[in-house]
């Protein structure tokens, strides 16, 4: 697949489909826009050599432009900490060359041409993740692509010589590029997450029967927030045909009650936080821009509508972390599960089944309610009080990819225990409260219920007594992580 | 490298932990440690065939207490909860940590009150100095009863069946092939071995034992970068003098300033602007909050050093109590005495970081950094000024404060409420281990941009003497970053530098110093 690069409609699906590989080509409609761009500049001093005092103090007189270039990027290859995954790298220089492609940052269509032969070559750059402030952009990680782009390390095989002019070097690194690249491969994810989620959910309820009135279209438009009508009508579609979640059961506990209320809120907030991103991705993130052939100074560089954005959905993804939990606290509970056995195995306390997976669902919780506290708040005065408010947006993006592998895991928890819960209702199997077998009736699932429960078994055994819990639970985050268990595979 | 370390149950000290951890030191256990492992362990033995119930002997774990289990099954109730607890999940832990977690658990059953033979103690000590390091997924443990996960996946290589991975170099192997190349035999488990391996926070306090040696490590460090930044700026030394800290005497601040003022002395640069009469904060306050932060440390060590010999099995055999029923039921297990230091030390590090920023940036700061260069630009070499640094320490310390929640602050409760109130220490442990390896480079960077306005200083006014400290420190970092060649980045200067203080470099740059522990 080729993704073609028109600096106005890159989306968050796009851009990870590069970050995994996917091809990319500049369009021939950004391509002249870029170049009129570059045609309309006026006559003058490079607009990097007026930056040349907060740069390198003066000394810039003395330096070729090739010289000072050089200097610049190289001056802002000040990452440190654990490399960034390669995925993320592709992701930013991706996001980069799209803002570019809007031609507005006078540049010269090559400037996004490099980066586009390095994603096709699969050159991608060593870039520590830590040490951006995201405001004047994400410059440290961005100057360490940069280097590589123009050629400051040794050239790699496959992408063009390129020797940037002042203007470039600028504009390669004076933008939220990679927060917004990272924000937009979690917005992905955890959309990803939250489908399987609300799967979990209707297997939860089908296991434990619920009372069909939380997940009534007229309960849910009576109060009309969008994301708890959406929930609740994708609960209905896992759940039709169901017997065993129906209106004339009582109420249940908030966990099962308030899924739509609670998820609901994941949504929305993804939906306004995507659009968020994706208008950063299609917007000129760079200064000064060039504009009706005139050099405008301007602020865009600045990363706080994203941080925000991407802090907003930390918030409400801790949610939707601690009701799974609390669902899979339930099904673990024998004198709250209705009738299963404690620990969802044969109570004869020589097994102690699922036990365990509900302390690892509660440790990552727990561990969500700690990640989802907002990085942007917070801003540190840098460069000589000259910027002296940044966003922390490009923390804020590094914590929401940490926290949805832990929430991923959190919902593949829920799913193998929702899955081991549905094999004893649909096979008639209780116990009495010593753990010996007693009768009961044979429950018939849901068809959508027992598509997925059949995807589930498909890799994880049913457990008659205790195994290595470990596989099931790998197995059970990859269900979620590549979609598989919505009947789809595709690249976390 | 010492000779090796036997371990008994009660002396084991952090230094042993490191040494073992990431030097490889050899461990035995402790002639002297067997005989009382041998009687608690003949006590479970004729337990597990008596009428009385004692914990997870002859009963089901947790709230399955409640169900009494077979003596035939004593064997199979150990196995199966090794097999069902191996639920950690997310990125493997470090080889370092998950040596020292080894270390710990041997230790504590070395104590002999948790029933279980010395050939277990044996069979890890085995694999430490073999070389053979279970893979312990590093997410997905409470902190009570203990880091079950974790250690419940060094069960799975311990104990003999078709499960477990290991490292051994950089090969990953199953359970069965590593020990069967180390010649180490896996364990046929027995009564209440499964509660021996696995009942206590020994992964918290293995991170946060690291962790502790690398802040301890750190706060040296700090104290050498500020004495340098404060001489750059011209400081006065009088917010440092001995009787001013008498006057409201915290041992941490004390110390800080001694060093401080051992570190500048003979310092022309200090105290060489008359007319200023105090420095900003960030310069004068250095005892205060780097001394605060000592005695916050000083918790930390303290609450560890009793974790390192501490029992922490659920039950306890106590031989020497009257009671016919010598096992103990308790809670040693749970994290909290370890996790609530850890995340004090947290903070206490983050603040560390975040007054060495604010000093950076006077130095980088042309209006704040009595004439110093702009960015501390040189006409040498230009690309290194240091505000682009100054930004990534800035963004270092603002990813602390984002780390800063309290994780042992948190508890959700488990396993049907019997677990109610767990410690949630293990994520303490882990989110200070990250504040330290951010806050080191924090300092890195300020050691830099002191080194290179130090070197400003020297080249424009010759001849001018720096402290007895601050001099040797100059020498020495300088000395790492002339290693790296004429083309590297800052964020090679900064890792460099930051390496340089992870091994204790600038500990022996400087002698006489208040050292923390």
């Amino acid at each position: 697949m080729t993704v073609e690069i028109t600096g106005s409609d890159l989306t968050c699906e796009d851009l990870h489909s590069v970050a995994h590989g996917s091809s990319v080509a500049l369009s021939e409609c950004a391509r002249s826009r870029m170049q009129s761009n570059v045609e309309s500049m006026p006559e003058g001093p490079s607009i990097l050599e007026e930056k040349r005092h907060w740069l390198v103090g003066g000394f810039a007189a003395e330096m070729s432009p090739e010289e000072l270039c050089r200097t610049f990027i190289i001056g802002h290859c000040a990452g440190v900490g654990p490399r960034l995954p390669d995925a993320l790298v592709r992701a930013t220089m991706v996001a980069r060359a799209n803002v570019l492609a809007t031609g507005t940052t006078g540049c010269r269509p090559v400037a996004a041409e490099v980066l586009l032969d390095m994603l096709n070559a699969e050159v991608t750059p060593v870039v520590p993740s830590q040490g951006s402030v995201g405001a004047a952009g994400d410059l440290a990680p961005l100057a360490h692509i940069a280097r590589v782009a123009c050629g400051y390390t040794e050239r790699p095989a496959g992408v063009r010589d390129y020797t940037p002019n002042s203007k470039e070097a600028l504009a390669l690194i004076n933008g939220v590029s990679m927060t917004a690249a990272l924000g937009a491969v979690a917005v992905v994810r955890v959309r990803r997450v939250l489908d399987a989620a609300i799967a979990a959910a209707a297997m939860t309820m089908e296991a434990v029967g619920a009372g069909a009135g939380c997940i009534d279209a007229r309960v849910l438009e009576a109060r009309n927030h969008p994301g708890g009508i959406e929930v609740a009508s994708r609960l209905r579609d896992w759940l039709h045909g169901s017997t065993q979640v129906t209106p004339d059961r009582g109420a249940n506990a908030f966990s099962i009650r308030a899924t739509p209320a609670v998820m609901g809120t994941l949504v929305e907030e993804l939906c306004c936080t995507e659009t968020i991103l994706e208008r950063e991705l299609n917007g000129a993130g760079d200064n000064p821009l060039l504009i009706d052939g005139e050099w405008l100074e301007g602020g865009n560089f600045h990363g706080a509508p994203i941080a925000q954005a991407i802090d907003a959905v930390k918030v409400a993804l801790a949610q939707l972390a601690t009701v799974s939990e609390r669902r899979t606290f339930r099904l673990t509970y024998g004198q709250l599960s209705k009738g299963l056995p404690s620990f969802l195995v044969r109570g004869t306390g020589l097994n102690s089944g699922f036990m365990l997976t509900q302390y690892t669902a509660a440790s990552l919780a727990s561990e969500c309610k700690g990640l989802a506290h907002p990085a942007s708040v917070d801003t540190i005065p840098t460069v000589q009080h000259h910027e002296d408010h940044v966003s922390m947006g490009p923390i804020a993006a590094r914590m929401l990819l940490e926290m949805v592998e832990c929430v991923a895991d959190i919902v593949g928890i829920e799913l193998l225990l929702a899955a081991q819960a549905l094999d004893l209702r649909s096979r008639g199997i209780a116990f009495d409260a010593d753990g010996n077998p007693v009768h009961a009736e044979p429950v018939p699932l849901a068809p959508k219920i027992a598509d997925l429960h059949r995807r589930i078994r498909a890799v994880i055994p049913y457990w008659e007594d205790d195994e290595v819990l470990h596989p099931c639970l790998k197995q059970a985050g990859e269900l979620v992580r590549t979609g598989r268990i919505l009947g789809v595979e595709r690249p976390w | 490298m010492p000779s090796s370390l036997a371990i008994d149950g009660s002396s084991l000290t952090l230094h042993d932990v490191v040494d073992v951890a990431r030097s490889h030191r050899e461990v035995i256990l402790a002639d002297s440690a067997r005989a009382a492992m041998q009687r608690s362990y003949a006590w479970v033995q004729k337990a597990a065939q008596d009428d009385q119930p004692v914990y997870g002997v002859n009963t089901g774990f947790g709230s399955l207490a409640r169900v009494r289990i077979d003596p035939a099954h004593s064997s199979l109730l150990s196995l199966n909860l090794i097999r069902s607890h191996a639920a950690g999940v997310g990125a493997i832990l470090p080889v370092p940590e998950t040596r020292a977690m080894m270390l710990l658990r041997a230790n504590a059953l070395a104590k002999g009150v948790s029933g279980c033979r010395p050939l277990i103690v044996d069979t890890i000590l085995a694999m430490l100095n073999a070389g053979v390091t279970p893979m312990v997924p590093s997410q997905g443990s409470c902190g009570s009863s203990g880091d079950l996960a974790p250690l419940a996946h060094l069960g799975l290589v311990l104990a003999e069946g078709d499960h477990g991975r290991v490292r051994v170099g950089d090969q990953e192997l199953s359970a069965a092939e590593g020990m069967k190349r180390a010649r180490i035999p896996r364990l046929h488990l027995e009564a209440k071995d499964g509660l021996a391996i696995t009942n206590g926070a020994q992964l918290t306090t293995a991170i946060g034992a690291l962790a502790l040696h690398d802040a301890i490590c750190l706060v040296e460090a700090a104290e050498l970068a500020a004495a340098m930044s404060i001489e750059a700026l011209r400081g006065a030394s009088r917010a440092f003098n001995a009787s001013v800290h008498q006057l409201r005497p915290y041992p941490g601040a004390i110390a800080t300033a001694a060093n401080l003022r051992r570190l500048m002395a003979g310092s022309a640069l200090i105290d060489s602007l008359p007319e200023k009469l105090q420095d900003a904060y960030s310069l004068r306050c250095t005892p205060q909050v780097v001394g605060a932060c000592r005695d916050a440390i000083r918790y930390a060590v303290q609450q560890i050093a009793v974790e390192l010999n501490a029992a922490t099995d659920n039950p306890l055999i106590i031989l020497d109590e009257d009671d016919e029923n010598k096992a103990y039921s308790a809670g040693m297990f749970h994290g909290e005495p370890v996790g609530i230091p850890l995340d004090v030390l947290k903070i206490a590090i983050a603040e560390v970081a975040n007054l060495s920023e604010r000093r950076l940036y006077r130095l980088t700061t042309g209006s704040l950094s009595q004439r110093l260069p702009p960015g501390l630009a040189s006409k040498d070499r230009p690309q290194m000024g240091m505000m682009v640094p100054q930004t990534t320490a800035a963004a270092l310390v603002s990813e602390n404060k984002a780390l800063g929640w309290p994780a042992s602050m948190d508890s959700i409760p488990t396993c049907e409420d019997q677990e109610d109130h767990v410690a949630m220490s293990t994520t303490a442990a882990r989110r200070a281990a990250t504040v330290v390896a951010n806050s080191r480079r924090v300092i890195a960077i300020e050691l830099l941009g002191a080194v290179r306005a130090l070197q400003y200083r020297l080249q424009h006014e010759p001849g001018i003497r720096l402290g007895q400290g601050t001099q040797e420190g100059v020498k020495r970092a300088s000395s790492v970053l002339q290693n790296l060649g004429p083309d590297r980045t800052p964020s090679e200067e900064i890792e460099a530098l930051a390496d340089w203080v992870e091994s204790g470099g600038h500990c022996e740059a400087i002698s006489g110093l208040e050292r923390l522990a």
